[in-house]
Formats: C-alpha cells, structure tokens, sequence
C-alpha cells in the first residue's frame, strides 16, 4: 500500500494541501484512491478554496494509475506475441505431443491429473530431460513426494559419443526442490520470481528457466483444505 | 411565460415514432448467439455461471465473434455488428488461437454460403484438401481481429485501475470510427477469495473504506455503471461456481416440474438456484440477466467420438425451455 505522501517526489502537485484534502475523505494511500469515485471527489474539490490545483492533483493520480496498467492488446497483437515468444516445449514423447498439438506451451499451465501410480512423475521426468537436454533450457523441480531421481532423468537422456559429458552438462540445468508443505512451497516460488525478475534485468540468456515442474500440487493442498468433497471444507 | 413560450414548452421534440427509430438505431438490439433467446439491449448485464468446464469461455468467444465481424464486407453477408470488443480476462486463460480458428471457420463459412457454394460445407468436413482452393479474405479476417481488445488482470486493484483508466485508453481506439459493443470479463468471482481474506487485514476502520469482498465489488459496480452511461455496451461476465452442488439437479428434473400439475411446486423449484450465490448483493443487484450452465451427458455424433454435452438454461429472464449444444471446431452446436 503506498501512501500518497511517497509521490511528492516526482509529482509535486501532491503536495501537502492535495494529502490533506485527501485524508479529509479517508484517502491516505494509493489504493484508497482506487476505491473511491473520482467524480465525487472533483465535486467536493469545487468547493474548496484551491479548486484547480486540487483537480490538477486528482488528473496526475489517474494518469500515474494509468501509466502502472498493462496495455491493451489487440487480436492481431497477441497473435504475434504467441508466434514471436511463446513456443510449445517438446514433451519428450511423440504420444503425448501429439495428444498436447506440439507439447508443453509456453505461459500455459498443464495439469497432468490420475490416481496415484499412473505415470505422472515419470511424464514429468521424461519433460524435465527433453526441456533441458533439447531445449537447452533449465528446470526448476519441485518435488513433494521424494520421488524425483536422477537417475532415471539420466536414463531418458540419448546416448551418444560423448554419453558422460552430456548427462552432466543435462542433469545440471534441472535444479530439484524437495518442499512438504505449502508455506515452504510459497516462499520456493516467491523465490524463483525474485531470482528470475533479476535475471532479466542482467539479461542472463544461458540457461534461462523454461520449464517449472510442481510433482505433485495436490498433496501440499489437501492437508490445508481437509474435508470432505473436491473443495474441501468451504465455508 | 408568453405565449410564444408557452406553445414552444407545448410542442413536441420529436414524435413516438421518430424517438423509437432513433433509440432501435442507436441501441440497437443484440441477438448473440447461443444467447439469441433473449435479445440484449445496451445497458443489459449478462451474468454466465457454471461449474468448471462448462464451455462458458466458448460462449463468450462465438459472442465476441458474432461483434467483431462487420454486417457485410465485398458482398458477402456475415451479420456481425462491427463494434469493438473489451475483454478482460481474470482467469488468465484465454487461448487467442481458439478464437483465431474460430473467426477463420465462420469467415469460411459464410464466404461459401455468400457465394452459392453451401453445397460445400458437408464435403469440406472430409476433403480438407479444398478449404485451401476457398480463402478467406486476409484483410477482413486481420481488420476483425484488431477490434478484439484483450487485458488481463491478476489481482481486484489491477482490475479497478483499468476500469477507471477504460474511459480514456479506449477513446484512440474509438476515434478510428468503432464503437464498443460488449464488455467481457472472464470469471468476475477470480479474486473472491483473496478479498475475503484481505477484508479481515483491515486496519483503521475510521473513514477510510477498507479494501474488502464488498467495497471493491462495489466500486467495480460503480465504474461498469458509468462506463455505461457513457458507451452502449452490453456486459457479459461469466462466474465460475465455487461451492459444490450439495443436491445436483438434472434435465429431467427440471422437465419434471414444469410438467407437473401443481403451480405451486413448480415456482418454488424454479426459484430456487441451482447453484449457491457468492456474489455480493451490489452485484446481484447490477446483473439483469442470468443463465445457467451444466453438463449433460456426451452425446454421440454421427461417426465421430462422443463429445460433452452441455446445457443452458436461462434463469432471469425465466424461460422453460433449455439449449443443449456440443462445442466443435468451428464453436457451438446447439443440439436440442
């Protein structure tokens, strides 16, 4: 929440008057302004002794909400964004590629759900090679249930001429995460966004991140949820 | 007042008929399909819930569709109403190839209905070798996908900034000669739980409204009502069922009650929702019209897999009968 006095910085028109008036209609911090009727508020600014400057006030705060929205995006646009940037990730298998029109896309969430013992750590291994020996990207592993090995990843990897040093350079680029519960699963992932928002301010391009494994979700879920019934025991 | 007044105050600005031509024209009725039930005005507040999946995003896309494409175009008759589309997705799911394939099939078929070649569109299902002879043209197809406007928003405050910065980004786009025709907002319950939660962090409670569940719907009310006051436009919101069917209810249920003899039974079944509210009343308040969707049973196409069936029901206004369509390629099949 950033209380409006952080603006007076840059935007000398929010000055200490603007705050107070603000404050006077129970607006302290930039979110506040979300909250209230803007209209409404430049009528009760028409009253006021400084009437302009304090609409003045009121345009800059829009104009500074407007600048901190994302744009709008037209059909053709995000066409172009999915060719240009987001690529479908090989799964490592010609079934499930064909089942998945290509593979894994990138910015999509996949979901792989089946009872347990039905071969969905061994999809997600099997993704987790192909990403990072093909793709030449790295994977970030979470693992819940002790059932990443790394020797099986090996296994997936082609052999070649140069058998050892690929499997080593491969199996570097997967960073395994072992989390038990949701909290430590939280801060993992708030982790990874800090590291990766750095990343690219350092224009990093070796081994960017193209692939996050969770294997699984739903056993860090249910034991907060509980109860009976897929949605557990809400209220 | 003189008389002169006094007969100026008398007279009429217009008469009925002309008032009527000129509000048909300007807020024209809307027939989407599959909503084309019940025809929407501007000003009308479309509210879609359904567990999920129930194809409530497909809806949203064949209606964006039937928007964006113009009445006619070189001769050829498609019987949109070339206005712009906002969406605004909450979910952050949306598939813009889905939409793109889907504008390309209808755009197909029209051109062949247009050209007298409707003959056509059973063989084409097989021979997918001709669809390349018939092209579609590539200037309209780019002109309507450029009146389809699409934002996402991860959380309720990004959500309330572009609707108050809507009025203004939007006018570059309006200038080019569009007006905007609906607004969509994919899933309105997306943040519902973060914001009860965030409503119990409130801290100084003194004339400072807190950032809870019912401000922020109410200021999102608020806004939508002053977008419309200003553009034409129709809302369709879809909202995703978040508590589970305690007593599911099916088709025949429904067929059931309204076949029944006692008037009575069947209002109280029909007043009653099949789907638990969580919607606070500013918003149950805004929405003037209610559909329901589930799922009913697969159903067997001639030749090819079974696909899900799905069933709409219109709840506000009450009508007895219920569509049921199959989502393919080229969109939604009403069925029944």
């Amino acid at each position: 929440m950033a209380p409006l006095k952080h603006l007076e910085m840059e935007n000398s028109i929010i000055d200490e008057c603007f705050r107070d008036f603000c404050a006077s209609h129970g607006i302290l911090t930039v979110e506040d302004f979300l909250l209230h009727d803007l209209y409404e508020l430049a009528a009760f600014a028409e009253r006021e002794a400084n009437a302009d400057r304090l609409k003045e006030g009121i345009t800059v705060m829009l104009s500074l909400i407007e600048l901190q929205c994302r744009p709008w995006l037209n059909g053709m646009e995000l066409l172009e964004d999915l060719q240009r940037n987001k690529h479908t990730l090989s799964s490592g298998d010609n079934g499930m590629n064909s089942l998945l029109q290509g593979g894994y896309g990138e910015g999509q969430l996949t979901e792989l759900v089946g009872p347990s013992s039905s071969g969905k750590t061994q999809f997600c291994m099997r993704a987790a090679a192909s990403v990072a020996e093909k793709q030449e990207g790295s994977v970030f592993y979470i693992d819940t249930g002790n059932s990443f090995s790394a020797r099986r990843i090996a296994q997936f990897i082609c052999g070649g001429s140069d058998a050892a040093a690929l499997r080593k350079r491969v199996l570097s680029r997967i960073s395994c995460h072992t989390v038990y519960d949701i909290y430590t699963m939280f801060d993992t992932l708030q982790g990874l966004e800090v590291a990766l928002r750095s990343q690219v301010q350092m224009n990093v391009n070796e081994y960017r991140l193209r692939l996050l494994v969770v294997d699984s979700i739903s056993s860090t879920i249910t034991p907060i949820l509980g109860g009976s019934g897929s949605q557990g025991t809400c209220p | 007042m003189g008389e002169h007044e006094a007969r100026g105050w008398i007279r009429c600005d217009e008469t009925a008929k002309q008032m009527l031509s000129r509000v048909l024209g300007d807020r024209a009725f809307l027939l989407l399909p599959p909503l084309h039930r019940v025809p929407l005005r501007a000003g009308n507040v479309v509210e879609i819930t359904g567990s999920s999946p129930t194809a409530k995003t497909q809806i949203l896309i064949q209606a964006a569709i039937t928007c964006i494409l113009p009445k006619t175009w070189n001769g050829v008759h498609y019987g949109g109403l070339e206005k712009l589309v906002l969406f605004l997705d909450l979910d952050c799911r949306f598939d813009v190839l889905r939409l793109s394939d889907m504008l390309k099939h209808r755009l197909l078929e029209a051109y062949r209905i247009g050209n007298g070649a409707w003959w056509q569109l059973e063989e084409s299902n097989v021979k997918t070798q001709d669809k390349s002879k018939i092209v579609y043209d590539e200037e309209l197809y780019v002109s309507c996908m450029k009146r389809f406007l699409y934002l996402r928003c991860y959380d309720s405050l990004e959500l309330l900034s572009t609707l108050k910065t809507l009025h203004y980004r939007i006018r570059p786009q309006e200038a080019c000669g569009s007006q905007v025709g609906v607004l969509m907002i994919d899933s309105i319950g997306a943040f519902h739980w973060t914001d009860r939660l965030s409503s119990s962090l409130a801290l100084d409670k003194n004339n400072r409204k807190s950032l809870s569940l019912t401000n922020v719907v109410e200021t999102i009310v608020q806004e939508m009502k002053k977008l419309m006051q200003v553009h034409s436009l129709v809302v369709i919101a879809t909202k995703a069922t978040i508590y589970e069917e305690k007593c599911p209810t099916n088709e025949n249920n429904g067929k059931l009650s309204s076949n029944n003899a006692m008037p009575g039974n069947a209002s109280s079944k029909a007043q009653q929702p099949p789907f638990r509210e969580f919607m606070p009343s500013s918003w149950q308040a805004f929405v003037t019209h209610k559909i329901f969707m589930r799922k009913s049973g697969d159903y067997q196409s001639s030749g090819q897999q079974s696909l899900s069936a799905y069933s709409l029901e219109w709840l506000q206004p009450q009508l007895s009968s219920i569509d049921r369509f199959i989502v393919d390629d080229s969109g939604i099949v009403i069925v029944s």
